[in-house]
């Protein structure tokens, strides 16, 4: 056991650099652009800003006034695309390249099983994966906090930062890490394995972002408001862009039927088709660990899944 | 399972495998025994299974049917992976480590190591150790390849086509060298090739498949003894088809050629010489090929020394 996992170490120690010098420069990056936040939230100029999804102007000029989230928003891409990346370079050739080469059989003609040689080089790869995303994750939650949910910052529904931040991140890249480990055993060349782990993880991701925007998993509350008194406040809330009128029969219909702001011209409206409440439809900000849980469980799942095949099939590829 | 074969280099009892994409069987119904102490020569022709016989005995690969026992231990247990070296044909190594690397990987993946003989059989082929394996002549791989073989000093060596591209000093050299290290450590070597006239200075057990079957597990001096290479006219072919078993015969114009197990004294008026064990291992082989009168199913021998 102890000299298979030199032989992982000794193989995967390159990849482990690369991971701590990525882990080291996000870092380093995020201290410095994060000091410089703070620097300038506590300059008292977006003290006179509001909550909510409106921007805050500056004064004299009437332009937005914004943090600079742009390298935050990059950080969050990098760990979106965590899974495709160690899927890619890390999963892959994880027991790919010993096949390519043959020489998984110069290994186990050593005094090493099947069953060591697979645990010892996944279990090194899966713990520097759960590290590096962990971190990374966490790089990301310790620059984003002071400017989240702010207009002038980041909110938690945005791309970057829902699917960016949090457990879900860790759940990814070992999401990642399997897909490519049992493409690796499948494909016969390494550069195959590469190709289809990247469409692959590649798809996966997508399809989680396309479920946050369809609310799939995660489907939006109903906020509903009696009359035409003004609707609760969207606030944080991430707004599913729906909002419409109902009946007194309890029917939902769209906001065009009376699309006027509110006053007189909306409660006439309303009262002449029957109408007697309005609605819209949004995600609470609490919800975002609800996004968080589910997408964990989703991707923590599969990752499992595939290691359980991977094992399995490793007597007969192997 | 200890009973008598347990102190055998090898023991089958019909060991069938199958590969699941080929389809065909690799081998089918193998029974044979190899006594230790012996230095065999595994022989068939391409496609005749040996590749297959050597994975299953080096663990690599598990039977279909039937069991497969090295020096009286079930091949991949950790007992006879300590116990057992296998040298693949293809000698796969980590190309980007140094030979000084693969090594120190031999060291660590074995329990028990033998530094020094790993050393000197890389040092005697002029190796320098900070060289990465890839940049290595392919007769240079397969020396580091022996060595790591040799290093993890087994009892029972499985090596597969060992000189398929070496150049014929290097051959030479690396008998001597396996010669030597078995003499010295009573290791015990199971040895395919397709060269024969090495085979014939080097190994005292044959072991012949043919499509997936054992033809031949015998001491290799007593199948040069019991055969003969007969000439003589063709209308004598039927004095011998009762008594001795033909193993392959040829007939130009009226001159009969024929290779035979001999059982018994010889009738009729015959040109009689001793066959090289080649000689009679060419015979094996090509018996049966078409264009070859489909002579006999040959009689399976088991350990007859």
């Amino acid at each position: 056991m102890k000299g298979s996992l030199w032989l992982a170490w000794r193989q995967q120690r390159a990849s482990a650099g690369i991971a701590v010098a990525v882990l080291v420069v996000a870092a380093a990056i995020a201290a410095y652009y994060r000091s410089g936040m703070l620097d300038a939230l506590h300059s008292g100029l977006f003290d006179h800003c509001a909550t909510g999804p409106l921007y805050c102007t500056r004064p004299y000029t009437g332009l937005p006034l914004l943090l600079e989230i742009a390298p935050l928003k990059y950080l969050g891409a990098l760990n979106i695309a965590l899974p495709v990346v160690i899927g890619v370079f890390w999963g892959a050739p994880l027991l790919g390249r010993d096949r390519e080469l043959g020489t998984h059989r110069m290994v186990l003609a050593q005094g090493v099983s099947r069953g060591q040689w697979f645990a010892t080089r996944f279990a090194l790869a899966a713990a520097v994966t759960t590290a590096l995303s962990g971190l990374l994750a966490g790089v990301f939650a310790w620059w984003w906090r002071p400017a989240a949910d702010r207009s002038y910052g980041l909110f938690w529904y945005d791309d970057t930062a829902l699917s960016g931040s949090g457990p879900r991140v860790v759940a990814a890249a070992l999401f990642g890490l399997a897909a490519g480990t049992l493409l690796g055993l499948l494909a016969r060349r390494v550069l195959a394995a590469m190709g289809l782990t990247l469409l692959v993880t590649g798809v996966m991701t997508l399809l989680l972002e396309w479920t946050h925007r369809a609310r799939l998993l995660v489907p939006p509350h109903v906020y509903v408001s009696a009359g035409s008194i003004p609707k609760s406040p969207m606030g944080e809330k991430w707004s599913t862009g729906t909002y419409g009128l109902i009946t007194a029969s309890g029917r939902h219909d769209s906001v065009f039927n009376c699309a006027y702001p509110s006053g007189t011209q909306l409660k006439e409206c309303m009262a002449a088709h029957g109408y007697v409440a309005r609605f819209y439809e949004a995600n609470p900000a609490s919800d975002y660990w609800t996004f968080q849980w589910t997408d964990t469980a989703v991707l923590g799942g599969l990752a499992a899944l595939l290691t359980v095949v991977t094992v399995l099939l490793l007597r007969r590829r192997v | 399972m200890t009973g008598p074969d347990a102190s055998a280099a090898l023991c089958a009892t019909g060991l069938g495998f199958q590969y699941r994409r080929r389809g065909g069987r690799a081998l089918r119904d193998c029974g044979f025994t190899v006594p230790s102490g012996r230095i065999t020569a595994l022989v068939g022709r391409n496609g005749a299974g040996k590749s297959t016989l050597l994975h299953l005995a080096g663990g690599l690969l598990r039977p279909g049917s039937g069991e497969l026992r090295v020096l009286g231990t079930v091949p991949g247990t950790p007992e006879a992976r300590a116990r057992v070296a296998l040298l693949t044909q293809d000698k796969p190594l980590y190309p980007r480590f140094t030979v000084a690397d693969t090594l120190l990987m031999g060291e660590k993946l074995n329990s028990s190591w033998d530094r020094t003989t790993a050393e000197r059989i890389v040092r005697e082929g002029g190796i320098p150790l900070h060289v990465r394996v890839g940049e290595l002549s392919p007769g240079r791989r397969t020396r580091v390849a022996l060595a790591l073989a040799l290093g993890k000093r087994p009892e029972l060596l499985l090596l597969d086509e060992p000189l398929a591209d070496l150049d014929p000093v290097a051959r030479s050299e690396i008998m001597a060298e396996l010669m030597a290290e078995a003499a010295e450590r009573a290791m015990n070597i199971v040895l395919s090739s397709h060269v024969l006239p090495e085979l014939e200075e080097t190994c005292d057990w044959v072991l012949v498949l043919r499509d997936g079957r054992v033809e031949l597990s015998e001491d290799a001096e007593v199948l040069r003894e019991s055969h003969a290479l007969l000439t003589g006219p063709a209308d004598q072919a039927d004095t011998l088809a009762g008594q001795h078993t033909v193993v392959r015969s040829r007939t130009s114009g009226r001159q009969l050629t024929a290779l035979i197990r001999q059982r018994g004294p010889l009738r009729g008026d015959w040109h009689v010489e001793r066959p090289g064990l080649e000689d009679v291992l060419i015979g094996y082989l090509q018996a049966g090929e078409p264009g070859q009168p489909a002579t006999t199913r040959v009689e399976r021998t088991e350990a007859a020394a």
